[in-house]
């Protein structure tokens, strides 16, 4: 199922989608809360690095003063003491800056006023000795003693200052430690995220270019059908038309259009463009429907004509059904046909059924005029001939006699050629209905009629016990009748006929000369005789119309009457099938489908 | 009970046929009656004189002109009058569906004109003795068909 | 001088039947030409003084013993073809000569003298009108209507009935159906 499979895709999507939008999250907060450590650790190695900085101003200032104070003492020149005063405030001011530094870290806001102590107590030792020299008491114990205290708080501060750059370090020792355990895994994690995500891509795009694939295969497949319907619509002649109820939007295919005999695409496809096309005596009975389609939102079979602007009238068959789609939105789908050429075909059937109606009533009409008007005169030939002999026989000289003999002879082959005529004529199927009859009871009136033949030539005649069946009785008694008189006929001179009549049931597959057959068994009735036969060569010969094997001097006969045979057997849709051999006698086999 | 002759009565529009069939009864050793009329017309106004003689046995022609001799059969038929005159059509040919269907609008006898005249003489004698036998053995005369 | 006249010779004898049977007092009928019906017991004497007016007039009374013998041949065979089954087939020959006492031969020439037709074709035709009762008004099967009179087959019946009528049972039979229904549209 193609819906099946897009909409299981797209669900699929939609969960990849979420996926990716969830990871690339994770990994954004990820990175941010990394970046915001570095960027700490930066902070803290900074601020550790100011911490250094202003200590070492410190140190270097307090060196300064010291350094200043000895070149005073040495040289006693005031100059030496201008970097002191700076050198104060540059301590006040490193001082100050590390309180602010260090604002977090008691310890070393405890070093720094442990430091302040030292250095006020240095500055004051220094003040102390400096006052001492400018007293020019350079040698004085008091000097040397406060030289040296000097001395040792300059060292307790330096030690001081080493004991806090070392702190410093210590903490930023212990932050970076923190900070690299913990920045440490991010690369790794990153790259896991960074996999996980090319992974889901890939397989997304994977999945998107499959579905786009089938896509493809389907956009090809309903491009076709278009193609192929635009095709059918052209060559049966239909167009189809949308009706989109909500909006009353219609919406026409090309081929309508070109029904109506304009371009495609050449109006605007509406009701009203459309009815000016119908033709007068139709467009109520199609407003009707359409009126009707609007209110039931369905057009059964309709029926109308419409006129092109070339002026030619076509028939139209209009055809609708609603399709409501899985939103509730309404469209009536509708084929209209062109079926002109199917009228104007049933029309032309139409006619020739009349004239093939009036030529069946002409040759009915022809066989009534041979049936009557020719065997009227015929009659009155042999009423007066027989009159003739009867009454004048003695007034006629003998080639008289022989004369009437030979016009009797010719007037009663005229009459047996129209009988045998009219009697194939008449072997129609449309005539009778098929009835049950009692085949035996129909070979016996066969006999009867024969009865006088029988009895002159002491013919034999043996019939099996035949089964009832559907026949048209009449038709199955001539049947016998001719095949029966034939046997009677051809008999060998000298020697009593003796026919027999036998009867057996035979499968479809085994009737010769019979390809294809709706039945599955069939009666089989076989009329055998030990007359003088025929030639194989002439079996099929023999059923055709007005074919006599033999010289009408030597049989009688018109060469109608196994044609009336065929006729009866394939009106009752069997087969006839003639065997013979000269000399040895001809047998008949009918067969007849079991109904 | 046998009555002094037979009343035949033909309509048939041919002459030679009306010759023959006057010549026949002349010939036959039967005591009958015969008369001729040359269409169905002619028949229909003898036999509907209030003082006619009904015929035994009507001969129609089928094929006549102006009124045939089935639309004669039918008339007769309607009319209780002429209950008892057994008909006859007497025609050249038609085919079994006409001989039956006249049979089914009442004909008693359907003879198909022979063309040998001792056929005639033999067919028409066979139809005035049966007749004649339906008439004095009180047969049910519906049951009365014979084609000759 | 001369005249012609022309006198119904049927009309004459009616008319002197009429007066004379008047004057004697009976009471009768002329059913077809030639034949009376008395409607009351006719005394010895009067029937007498009938037979000498009528002579008078040269008409004869028909003394015919023959009609009468025929009339009993004729309801002897009919009583046989609806009763065969009582008969046990016996030929019609031997069953009239024992029944009417005389010879087959006798009887066989009187009949075809009165009736122009001979006593097998009379059987054939009443067994035939039997079939057709049977036919029309039972619903019998031709097996079983052939069994009831005595024939071989139905095909001896339906020859028969063929030679008889020259329509088969089974024509006969569509005819007959095909009339009523036509009466019955009629109506």
């Amino acid at each position: 199922m193609p819906f099946k499979f897009i909409s299981n895709s797209e669900r699929f999507l939609k969960i990849i989608f979420g996926v990716s939008l969830f990871v690339v999250l994770v990994m954004g907060g990820v990175a941010y809360r990394y970046i915001k450590e570095l960027s700490n650790s930066i902070n803290d190695v900074q601020h550790n690095y100011q911490v250094h900085i202003e200590l070492e101003k410190m140190l270097s200032a307090l060196k300064d003063a010291e350094s200043g104070k000895r070149g005073f003492i040495i040289s006693q020149d005031s100059t030496f003491l201008l970097p002191l005063l700076s050198s104060n405030q540059q301590i006040e001011n490193s001082l100050e800056e590390l309180k602010k530094l260090t604002l977090k870290d008691p310890q070393q806001q405890e070093n720094i006023a442990e430091l302040k102590e030292k250095i006020d107590k240095s500055l004051a030792i220094f003040e102390k000795t400096l006052q001492l020299s400018i007293a020019n008491n350079p040698d004085s114990r008091e000097f040397i003693a406060g030289f040296r205290e000097g001395r040792q708080t300059m060292n307790s501060v330096r030690f001081k200052i080493n004991e806090m750059t070392a702190h410093e370090n210590d903490v930023l020792g212990l932050a970076k430690e923190k900070s690299v355990r913990r920045l440490s895994n991010a690369p790794m994690l990153l790259y896991y995220v960074l996999i996980l995500s090319l992974l889901i891509l890939l397989l997304t795009y994977l999945q998107i270019s499959k579905n786009l694939k089938v896509l493809k295969v389907k956009n090809e497949l309903l491009e076709t059908f278009k193609k192929s319907t635009t095709q059918s619509e052209v060559i049966s002649k239909h167009g189809n038309w949308i009706w989109h109820v909500e909006e009353d939007v219609y919406e026409y295919s090309d081929n309508l259009f070109r029904l109506l005999g304009e371009e495609p695409q050449s109006f605007e496809p509406n009701l009203e463009n459309y009815l000016s096309f119908v033709h007068p005596d139709d467009v109520e009975k199609l407003s009707e429907h359409v009126s009707q389609m609007i209110e039931h939102e369905d057009l059964p079979f309709i029926h109308y004509r419409i006129i092109q602007k070339n002026g030619s009238i076509k028939h139209f068959k209009a055809y609708a059904k609603i399709l409501v789609d899985a939103d509730g939105y309404k469209r009536l789908l509708g084929t209209t046909a062109d079926i002109t050429d199917e009228i104007e075909n049933y029309r032309l059937i139409e006619k020739r059924n009349l004239e093939l109606e009036r030529s069946n009533k002409e040759l009915s009409s022809f066989n009534y005029v041979a049936s009557h008007d020719l065997q009227e005169p015929l009659r009155k030939i042999q009423t007066f001939l027989s009159r003739l002999e009867d009454k004048e026989k003695d007034n006629l000289s003998n080639s008289g006699k022989l004369y009437i003999e030979r016009i009797k002879a010719s007037s009663s082959r005229m009459r047996s050629l129209i009988d045998d005529l009219l009697q194939f004529s008449r072997t129609n199927k449309s005539e009778e209905a098929l009835e049950d009859s009692n085949i035996n009871i129909l070979i016996e009136a066969a006999k009867t009629d024969l009865a006088e033949i029988i009895a002159d030539k002491k013919a034999r005649i043996i019939v099996d016990d035949i089964p009832s069946m559907r026949a048209i009785p009449f038709q199955i008694k001539q049947l016998f009748l001719n095949l029966l008189s034939n046997s009677l006929k051809y008999s060998r001179e000298n020697t009593s006929p003796f026919i027999t009549v036998s009867y057996s049931k035979t499968n479809a597959s085994d009737v010769p000369k019979v390809s294809h057959t709706k039945y599955n068994v069939f009666h089989t009735i076989t009329i055998m005789d030990k007359g003088i036969g025929f030639d194989q060569d002439y079996a099929e010969k023999i059923f055709v119309l007005f074919n006599r094997l033999h010289n009408k001097n030597e049989y009688s006969g018109t060469g109608i009457g196994l044609s009336i045979c065929k006729k009866i057997v394939e009106n009752h849709n069997g087969y006839i099938i003639a065997k013979g051999e000269v000399g040895v006698g001809a047998t008949f086999t009918i067969y007849l489908p079991i109904t | 009970m046998r009555e002094d002759y037979t009343y035949v009565v033909l309509a048939d529009d041919d002459e030679d046929d009306r010759l023959f069939f006057i010549e026949a009864f002349e010939e036959l050793k039967i005591q009958t009656k015969v008369e001729v009329y040359k269409d169905g017309i002619e028949l229909m106004c003898a036999l509907n004189q209030p003082e006619a003689v009904l015929p035994n046995i009507l001969f129609l022609d089928l094929n006549m002109p102006k009124k045939s001799g089935l639309e004669c059969l039918i008339e007769i038929k309607e009319n209780n009058r002429f209950k008892d005159i057994a008909i006859a059509i007497y025609s050249t040919s038609a085919s079994e569906e006409d001989i039956e269907n006249t049979f089914v609008q009442g004909a008693n006898i359907y003879i198909k004109k022979p063309s040998a005249f001792n056929d005639l003489k033999k067919i028409l004698s066979d139809v005035v003795t049966i007749n004649w036998q339906y008439h004095t053995n009180g047969l049910n005369k519906d049951n009365f068909l014979l084609r000759l | 001088m001369k005249i012609f006249i022309k006198f119904d010779f049927t009309q004459f004898c009616s008319r002197i039947l009429d007066e004379k049977l008047d004057e004697l007092n009976i009471k009768y009928r002329m059913l077809n030409f030639g034949e009376i019906e008395f409607l009351e017991i006719v005394s010895p004497e009067k029937l007498k003084a009938f037979d000498l007016i009528l002579k008078q007039y040269g008409i004869e009374k028909i003394e015919n013993q023959k009609v009468i013998l025929v009339q009993k041949i004729k309801d002897s065979l009919i009583d046989m073809v609806f009763n065969a089954d009582d008969t046990n087939n016996v030929k019609s020959s031997v069953y009239l000569s024992e029944k009417l006492g005389h010879s087959y031969g006798y009887l066989a020439n009187l009949f075809s003298e009165v009736t122009y037709t001979s006593i097998e074709n009379f059987v054939i035709l009443q067994r035939i009108e039997y079939a057709k009762s049977l036919i029309t008004n039972t619903d019998f099967s031709l097996t079983e209507i052939a069994f009831k009179l005595q024939y071989s087959s139905v095909a001896h019946l339906s020859t028969q009935f063929k030679n008889t009528t020259g329509i088969t049972p089974t024509t006969f039979q569509r005819i007959i159906a095909k009339r009523r229904s036509l009466k019955n549209t009629k109506e």
